[in-house]
């Protein structure tokens, strides 16, 4: 290591860690070694983004956020910390160092999650209060099954009535919605419960597979049922204000919260460190409990299929369609619904989560919860 | 007495499962001399490594949840010397690294040594595309083989593979506070040579020479030759979507390539391209360079990690014969045939056993006092003042349950 690269170095930490924003390609300045090891040009270049977030509103972060970055290290398998272009001797070993500017987006919000995933274990589950809500003995009994993002707050809705699910004579009841729409659900649940792989690995391989994900698909989801319980006893729900009177209820029930495909994505990746961290139950709960309120604002378009899906999700939204009927379900709402409406696919070349949005986003909840006044 | 860790911290492919297998079921005649090998489980290690990395590992890491505190602390309580192995270790980043060193007690006490096991890239290479395919990877040789070779290294299959394989990059990491008399290099001997050279050079840096072990192998990491490999990733790629790794880890890693296929040893072994010899030769040069001039305590001979020359014809994996790769998945079929058998018998049994315990039941429900309990609650619960005193009898027991 040069003695003047380690020293410009030195000093640009000790420049970040004092809250300042000159970009190292500009940095001139010099300081004295504050630790073993230069701290990574991930983390230094997340900092760096840190400060410039919290300028626009006025703040700045926490000395401990400060250090909490400076200390951290990027989860899983991945690009390994990166030395800083010109900080050190052009060594034929190890990774290339490079000029943190360059580093793509990505690479930052991994440090950031790992960062988000302590928050959450430290804040831990926010949960509503739960009472035990009295059971009411003359319940409709019932079970939901179908769109996991439609039919997970419907019943915790119910539960929160004291009307659980399940109980001899159930009536099931498959609910859905366009399979665009489901298809883009499916991901989302999955990304809250135990994370995913990104928006169009997981998903080209079902539109190139001329299949759909198994939560998505009701036809299935009804024959099941009705194998076990009677065909009788299956209703598929299309129509939303159809639900409370299946189950039971007059007030209509809690609706899935519509998040932007940033938010969802930041959650997948948050999941991914947060199965390190707590277990899968855990996890769930502070995904939905903890994170998820958090996200209800994030900026951004929500998730919508691509386009060059649509033909895919139209074919088999219409086969879905088919089947149901031949089979003879009592379908509550008209089976053209499932046909993905025009807004439920994006326009071309715009789909899914955006790099620059979610370390954005990663940064914004960072912030929250350490925000401090301007000294 | 002072703390002194000896932290082995890889390579991958370097007789390291074997050595773990040996310290995890001699840990009780090692605890007698004052040695600690802290794991209540053989891949103990494993998960710590994994916490400390925050590394998922096809759901494995879930039972990794607060390992590495744990392996930590019980390293600072034991006043000897005390071993860690595990090869994924060398991933680790400077941060992970500091954070290590700090946790197990260097700098306040605790006399820290780095071990690294190493071998020639010449079998290295191969043999990680190997280490890929078994971990569910269905990627090509070529194009394992382009990713490696790209200098950018951008791409989970490169930054991995040098992470774990680039020796002086790894030194750097976890030499770079330590004294250069405090790393160990263990060398892997050449091929052919006798096999307990190895061991007798681990025995030496670990210091277990006066140890009466038991070196009976249990646990090692056996390679596969080109067919199986070959095979292998085939069924990776046609099976990957639908069997969950909880189902993989057994059925395809354990039975098939490591019980069944790894014991077809006469067919062509895995080997580098004749074209990419020569890169590879160049980096090996390098790097022992660079090794010698560090000044590492080097336990065995750094010309080890100059890998052999290209000799006789390259059998290459992604144009296997397809006789060779149809006579191993033969062999896999009659595996999974008598797994499946096995399986079923073991089925039968616990069918028998439920029904036995059925039976008993049963018969127990069918003894006087149950039927006239039985026959008392259900009359009860056909009136009011009945359920009352029912729900008073069950209060003054104690139970809220429901059940006679």
């Amino acid at each position: 290591m040069t003695i003047s690269g380690e020293r410009r170095a030195w000093g640009w930490v000790a420049h970040l860690r004092g809250g300042g924003t000159t970009p190292w390609a500009a940095w001139h300045g010099e300081g004295t070694r504050e630790g073993v090891y230069l701290p990574g040009a991930q983390q230094l270049e997340l900092l760096r983004r840190l400060h410039l977030a919290a300028q626009r509103h006025g703040g700045r972060p926490s000395a401990r956020l400060v250090e909490r970055v400076v200390e951290a290290s990027a989860p899983g398998r991945g690009t390994p910390d990166l030395e800083l272009v010109g900080a050190t001797d052009e060594s034929p070993f190890g990774p290339r160092p490079v000029d943190p500017a360059d580093l793509p987006d990505a690479e930052l919000t991994r440090v950031a999650t790992s960062l988000l995933a302590e928050d959450l274990v430290a804040a831990g589950a926010r949960r509503p209060p739960e009472a035990p809500p009295l059971i009411r003995p003359w319940r409709t009994r019932y079970r939901l099954v179908g769109d996991p993002w439609l039919a997970d707050p419907a019943r915790e809705g119910m539960v929160a009535r004291g009307r659980p699910p399940g109980g001899r004579g159930s009536v099931v009841v498959v609910v859905g919605r366009d399979v665009a729409t489901m298809v883009a659900d499916a991901w989302t649940s999955r990304c809250f419960d135990e994370g995913s792989l990104p928006w169009r690995e997981w998903l080209d391989p079902f539109a190139a597979g001329h299949r759909v994900p198994p939560r998505v698909d009701l036809e299935r989801a009804a024959a099941t049922w009705a194998r076990q319980v009677g065909q009788a006893r299956v209703r598929v729900v299309l129509d939303p204000s159809a639900l409370p009177r299946l189950v039971g209820v007059r007030r209509a029930l809690p609706q899935p919260p519509v998040l932007a495909a940033d938010a969802v994505d930041l959650a997948r990746q948050v999941a991914t460190v947060l199965g390190l961290l707590v277990l899968p139950e855990q996890r769930a709960d502070l995904l939905r409990h903890t994170l998820l309120p958090r996200l209800l604002d994030a900026p951004g378009p929500p998730l919508r299929l691509p386009a060059e899906h649509a033909a895919w999700a139209t074919q088999r939204a219409v086969r879905m369609r088919d089947r149901m009927l031949r089979a003879g379900y009592a379908v509550h709402g008209d089976p053209d619904l499932l046909v993905p409406r025009p807004e439920a696919v994006a326009p071309a070349g715009a789909s899914g989560p955006t790099d620059a949005g979610v370390l954005a986003l990663a940064a914004r909840l960072l912030l929250d919860e350490t925000k401090e006044a301007p000294r | 007495m002072t703390r002194r860790l000896l932290l082995h911290v890889g390579t991958p492919k370097t007789g390291t499962s074997y050595l773990q297998d040996v310290l995890h079921r001699n840990r009780r005649t090692l605890a007698a001399a004052g040695i600690s090998y802290p794991a209540d489980r053989f891949d103990a290690h494993f998960l710590a490594a994994l916490d400390l990395m925050r590394l998922p590992w096809g759901g494995l890491e879930t039972e990794a949840i607060g390992a590495w505190d744990r392996l930590a602390e019980q390293v600072r309580d034991h006043h000897g010397t005390s071993i860690i192995s595990h090869e994924i270790f060398a991933a680790a980043s400077r941060s992970q690294v500091g954070r290590a060193l700090r946790d197990l007690g260097h700098g306040e006490g605790t006399e820290v040594h780095v071990v690294l096991s190493v071998r020639d890239l010449v079998r290295q290479i191969p043999a990680e595309w190997q280490e890929n395919v078994k971990h569910r990877s269905s990627i090509s040789y070529a194009r394992f083989l382009r990713q490696v070779q790209d200098p950018s290294r951008e791409g989970r299959i490169a930054s991995w593979f040098w992470s774990v394989q680039e020796i002086p990059d790894i030194l750097n990491r976890w030499g770079h506070d330590l004294p250069p008399e405090h790393v160990h290099l263990v060398t892997v001997p050449p091929p052919g040579g006798a096999p307990e050279v190895l061991w007798q050079r681990f025995s030496e840096t670990f210091g277990l020479d006066d140890l009466d072990l038991d070196l009976e192998a249990e646990r090692v990491n056996p390679s596969l030759g080109v067919p199986e490999t070959a095979l292998i990733r085939r069924i990776n790629a046609s099976a990957n979507r639908q069997l969950p790794p909880a189902d993989y880890r057994p059925l395809v890693r354990e039975l098939l390539a490591h019980q069944t296929l790894s014991r077809r040893v006469g067919s062509p072994r895995l080997g580098l391209p004749p074209e990419v010899h020569p890169w590879v030769r160049d980096l090996e040069d390098s790097w022992v360079a660079e090794i010698r001039e560090r000044g590492y305590d080097v336990v065995g001979d750094l010309a080890d990690l100059e890998g052999a020359p290209a000799v006789g014809a390259w059998a290459d994996p992604d144009q296997p014969s397809e006789k060779q790769v149809a006579s191993a998945a033969v062999d896999a079929i009659k595996a999974l045939l008598l797994e499946n058998g096995r399986l079923q018998q073991e089925a039968g049994r616990l069918r028998g056993d439920l029904d036995a315990a059925h039976r008993d039941l049963e018969r127990s429900y069918l003894r006087p006092t149950y039927r006239l309990r039985e026959k008392a609650v259900r009359r009860l619960q056909t009136s009011r003042l009945g359920r009352g005193a029912l729900r008073a009898y069950r209060v003054g027991r104690g139970r809220s349950s429901r059940s006679a």
